[in-house]
């Protein structure tokens, strides 16, 4: 059975905006989790970043890597912080 | 109070809003665009919010500060866009009733803000291109951290292997008072990577002694959040997660889980016997220890490696041990917790570098008056129905030890065992022996092993000392040695 693929919103900040070239970034795919899903944005949108050094924000809230995704969900990665 | 803006930050305004007549004490930190990172010249700075998470988080940082410290009120407000030198990138400020928890809540701020305030700088340079900060190759290795450790890793035991392999480690700190609070500074230290901890208690000033993770600012603040907060100020990449709750039955294997190595720094045997039971059902390595007094006890517990927990005291339940050894508001000598706490860090590097630790089959026993440490075997018992049957623990409270496997007794128990039954007080070097009139009492030196073997051989002898530590223990090795009428008494006999 084909798996359904997931409608997500993507923002991107800082360093992963100058390599997307985007800010916002709406797709379907088949990706279950954000690991899933930076490793296919890395293939499709040149993204250098490693993926070991990035967090990650599900819905305005830190998530892990691992976490289930499901539909509508609002994805950040976000690399290495430097406020203050 | 927590806000991200666009437009400059105004101090003297946002410090004239500080003010408060129950505020005795006013902190202001400002941090300002420099004119240089790492050697290059900076021209300006741009900084990049992810909003929406970036107010959540500054919220939630100054809820759990102003937790923390208490009678503090935090103001801090975060600039975005485009920030020429000298400008106010950041703008904490803190008023409290005293300077302690003041400064102390200032400093916290600032540092989780750094840690995780999803927000990014761009410095531009006069000469090179304009970079993200944090975000280059060269932050990303991290040569502090190889500096950090040289003194370490250099140690031909430890070496850069090693030390990778404690930066891979998952350790759990269960408890975080006297033995808790050494061991998490000596393993933040050696660069463990992930540290949980796990304590649902609150700082007190009688915990001050002895729990030197703690200042008198934290007092009133969950342990967990203070110790966190001190321990990420000793080591830039460390990752620990905290519990503030106990350890119960329901959710101790969830707790142990996802760790490599288990320190039991707990101050009850309730919840040392749960934390045991969760360790051997998950086979994961525990590293126990217990203070009475000037006196500590350490185990290294590894199923199917000598005797477990309910082996060494042979099948009796928590509750019946509790009221020997409860040293929760107890009086405590603070080296004691401080050196059996730095030797439960120890034997947990040990056991991650693939050294030679502390034997899974002996119980050291370390007395900070005398100077004196004893090595104990412990051995299974092969009727032990927890080494026995792993998968169907018994829970503490229901087990039911037989008289023949009870080593404490009273002084009626005592009494029926027969007019030939006698008391033997152990002397711990110095100590003299007490006076009771009795006549089946008599006093021998701790250390005389061959004396202690031929009293037993004559007839059923409880062993008294003047902590209840050493008592036991040895009452435990001579039964090992097939010695069935031996016990430990209650309580020291001039105090009964």
């Amino acid at each position: 059975m084909a798996e359904t693929p997931l409608q997500l919103q993507i923002r991107f900040f800082a360093v992963l905006r100058e390599q997307a070239g985007c800010s916002i970034l709406k797709l379907a795919t088949t990706a279950r989790t954000p690991a899933e899903l930076y490793a296919e944005l890395q293939k499709s949108h040149a993204l250098t970043f490693p993926a070991n050094l990035l967090r990650v924000s599900v819905n305005e809230r830190y998530g892990e890597m691992q976490t289930p995704l499901t539909t509508g969900d609002r994805i950040v990665f976000i690399p290495p912080v430097a406020g203050g | 109070m927590f806000e991200l803006t666009a437009t400059p930050i105004d101090p003297a305004d946002r410090a004239r809003r500080l003010a408060a007549p129950e505020a005795g004490a006013a902190v202001i930190f400002e941090g300002r665009v420099r004119n240089h990172h790492l050697g290059q010249p900076v021209t300006h700075l741009e900084y990049e919010a992810f909003d929406a998470l970036a107010q959540a988080e500054g919220e939630a940082i100054i809820t759990e500060t102003e937790q923390l410290y208490t009678g503090t009120h935090v103001h801090c407000v975060h600039r975005t866009g485009s920030l020429q030198i000298g400008e106010v990138a950041i703008w904490i400020g803190v008023a409290s009733a005293h300077r302690a928890a003041g400064f102390a809540a200032c400093r916290h701020v600032i540092e989780e803000i750094k840690r995780r305030l999803p927000v990014w700088k761009k410095e531009h340079h006069p000469d090179v291109a304009a970079e993200w900060v944090n975000c280059t190759t060269e932050a990303a290795t991290n040569l502090t951290l190889s500096a950090y450790h040289t003194r370490h890793a250099s140690l031909p035991e430890v070496g850069a292997a090693g030390q990778a392999k404690l930066t891979a480690a998952r350790v759990l700190v269960v408890g975080v008072g006297g033995l808790g609070c050494p061991a998490a500074l000596y393993l933040t230290g050696a660069g463990i990577g992930q540290l949980t901890l796990v304590d649902g208690g609150h700082v007190e000033l009688s915990n001050l002694h002895r729990q030197l993770l703690f200042t008198l600012a934290e007092v009133g603040a969950p342990k967990v959040l203070a110790a966190a907060a001190r321990l990420r100020l000793q080591h830039p990449a460390i990752e620990i997660k905290t519990h503030q709750g106990d350890l119960t039955a329901t959710n101790a294997r969830a707790l142990v889980a996802g760790h490599d190595v288990v320190l039991d720094c707990t101050d009850n045997f309730t919840s040392r016997f749960i934390l045991h039971d969760a360790c051997q059902a998950l086979g994961l390595p525990l590293i126990s220890a217990a203070v009475h007094r000037f006196e500590g006890t350490l185990d290294v517990f590894q199923r199917g490696t000598g005797g477990c927990l309910h082996c060494l005291w042979a099948g009796r339940t928590a509750s019946e041990l509790e009221p020997q050894e409860n040293c929760a508001g107890g009086p405590v000598f603070g080296p004691a917790v401080g050196v059996l706490g730095v030797m439960q860090a120890a034997e947990t590097l040990k056991l991650i570098l693939g050294l030679a630790g502390a034997s899974a089959q002996q119980t050291r026993l370390v007395n900070l008056l005398d100077g004196s440490a004893l090595t104990i075997e412990r051995l299974a018992r092969p009727d032990c129905p927890v080494c026995r049957r792993l998968d169907q623990l018994p829970a503490p409270a229901t087990a039911q030890p037989s008289e023949r496997e009870t080593i404490w007794i009273n002084d009626a128990q005592l009494a029926a065992l027969g007019p030939t039954a006698k008391i033997i007080f152990l002397l711990e070097p110095g100590e003299m022996a007490p006076s009771t009139g009795r006549s089946n009492f008599l006093a021998i030196p701790a250390h005389d092993l061959a004396a202690l073997r031929e009293f037993v051989a004559t007839g059923p002898v409880a062993l008294s000392c003047r902590h209840g530590l050493r008592s036991a223990a040895l009452a435990r090795l001579l039964r090992a040695e097939g010695g069935p009428e031996i016990y430990a008494l209650k309580a020291a006999p001039d105090q009964s």
